[in-house]
């Protein structure tokens, strides 16, 4: 039928993987026939299972919500499993692991230290007046909740990481979404432990390092703006720092 | 390896570019100053060298590297204030058009002061 709308119709579309097999790394073609909707995870699975079963890569929710299958596609650091082929408008698309993370095998990469640094930050509630035997409610106004609620949607997903300018750099630099969730957690009333954060904020390997390219807010899938979080965080970050100069002095 | 990752261009947007056109820029103004300083330097050894250094840079030939420089130096100080404005957690919702403001700042400020130059090396 000639009305069909063309968006609508599938096609073929190479997937240009860049592969990596514990020594050398090299590209490999291959053609998806894409439908409407399809997403580049889908595509994937599509390889695997027709072409090459030692295609590797991480996926795990299929819906935005594990972080798990962020990858290089078409240059910009997106989720395979929120893309899909044929709004990238291109009849070949390249599919490479995220930079500045060791890779491992194909699109997988080594994200124990992008969690480990997450976990210096202590992404927690710290309260001097933990009692799990006897909980108590911790009350909060909406407004409260609504200062740091945006930056609790991170999924951990290592998009902002793969862009920094300054991780590109120094490996141990905490990166964008650390102090993202640093800074979620010492804006929140409940807390009490922003000293013991801070410790780790503002060593040299945290906010200074940041020189505000801004790019890990273009890229994030949940828009939860990890660069506007690290600038507000480098001036608590000041504020303590002088705080602690005076008292010193 | 590291610093050859100081000079990837990484990102797409016009904030990752305005990044690595604030590195580039601040090399060149890096190199300028030792330049600057030397040229300085020479009048320890005498007023002549000076002079002679002068007559051959202040000099329509050299306007070109000079209106180049005012444009190396405009960039990196109107940039540098927008980067030191959303540094302070400041403006942060609006960085995209003080980043349009920004560039129109330097094309303006850039053109006055070409103006002026010329004016200054060449006459009217
Ligand atoms: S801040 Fe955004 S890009 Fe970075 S890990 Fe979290 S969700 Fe991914
Ligand atoms: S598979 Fe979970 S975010 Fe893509």
């Amino acid at each position: 039928m000639e009305n069909k709308d063309k968006s609508n119709m599938g096609r073929d579309v190479i997937f240009r993987i860049k592969r990596f097999d514990g020594e050398k790394s090299y590209w490999s073609d291959f053609v998806v026939p894409a439908q409407k909707g399809m997403t580049v995870l889908e595509g994937l699975y599509y390889i695997k299972g027709t072409y090459d079963g030692s295609l590797s890569f991480r996926a795990s929710c299929r819906m935005g919500i594990c972080g798990s299958c962020a990858m290089k596609i078409n240059d910009k650091p997106r989720l395979a499993c929120e893309t899909q082929i044929l709004q990238l408008n291109s009849s070949k698309i390249k599919i490479e692991p995220l930079d500045n993370f060791r890779v491992l095998k194909d699109l997988i990469t080594d994200f124990e230290g992008f969690f480990a640094k997450h976990e210096a930050v202590k992404p927690y509630l710290i309260r001097k007046d933990d009692n799990y035997a006897e909980p108590v409610e911790l009350i909060q106004k909406p407004e409260e909740l609504h200062a740091y609620y945006d930056f609790t949607l991170c999924i951990k997903c290592g998009a902002c990481f793969s862009v920094c300018p300054a991780a590109a750099t120094r490996d141990d630099y905490l990166g964008p979404a650390a102090m993202a969730a640093a800074y979620r957690f010492n804006i929140d009333t409940r807390d009490e432990g922003r000293d013991e954060r801070m410790f780790m904020v503002c060593s040299d390997v945290g906010v200074w390092r940041c020189h505000f390219a801004a790019e890990c807010s273009e890229v994030c899938p949940k828009n939860i703006e990890p660069a506007k979080a690290i600038q507000k965080l480098r001036f608590q970050a000041a504020v303590h720092m002088i705080k602690k100069a005076l008292k010193r002095w | 390896m590291d610093l050859l990752k100081w000079f990837e261009v990484r990102g797409k947007s016009l904030f990752y570019i305005s990044y690595s056109l604030h590195r580039i820029t601040g090399l060149i103004l890096v190199l300028y100053l030792v330049m600057h300083l030397s040229y300085l330097t020479s009048l320890r050894f005498g007023e002549e060298i000076y002079e002679s250094f002068i007559a051959t840079t202040v000099t329509p030939t050299f306007l070109i590297f000079d209106i180049l420089l005012v444009l190396v130096g405009v960039y990196h100080g109107v940039n540098g204030l927008r980067l030191i404005l959303h540094e302070f957690g400041l403006a942060y919702d609006v960085r995209r058009p003080i980043l349009y403001l920004s560039y129109f700042l330097v094309l303006v400020l850039w053109l006055y002061a070409s103006y002026k130059l010329y004016v200054f090396i060449v006459g009217v």
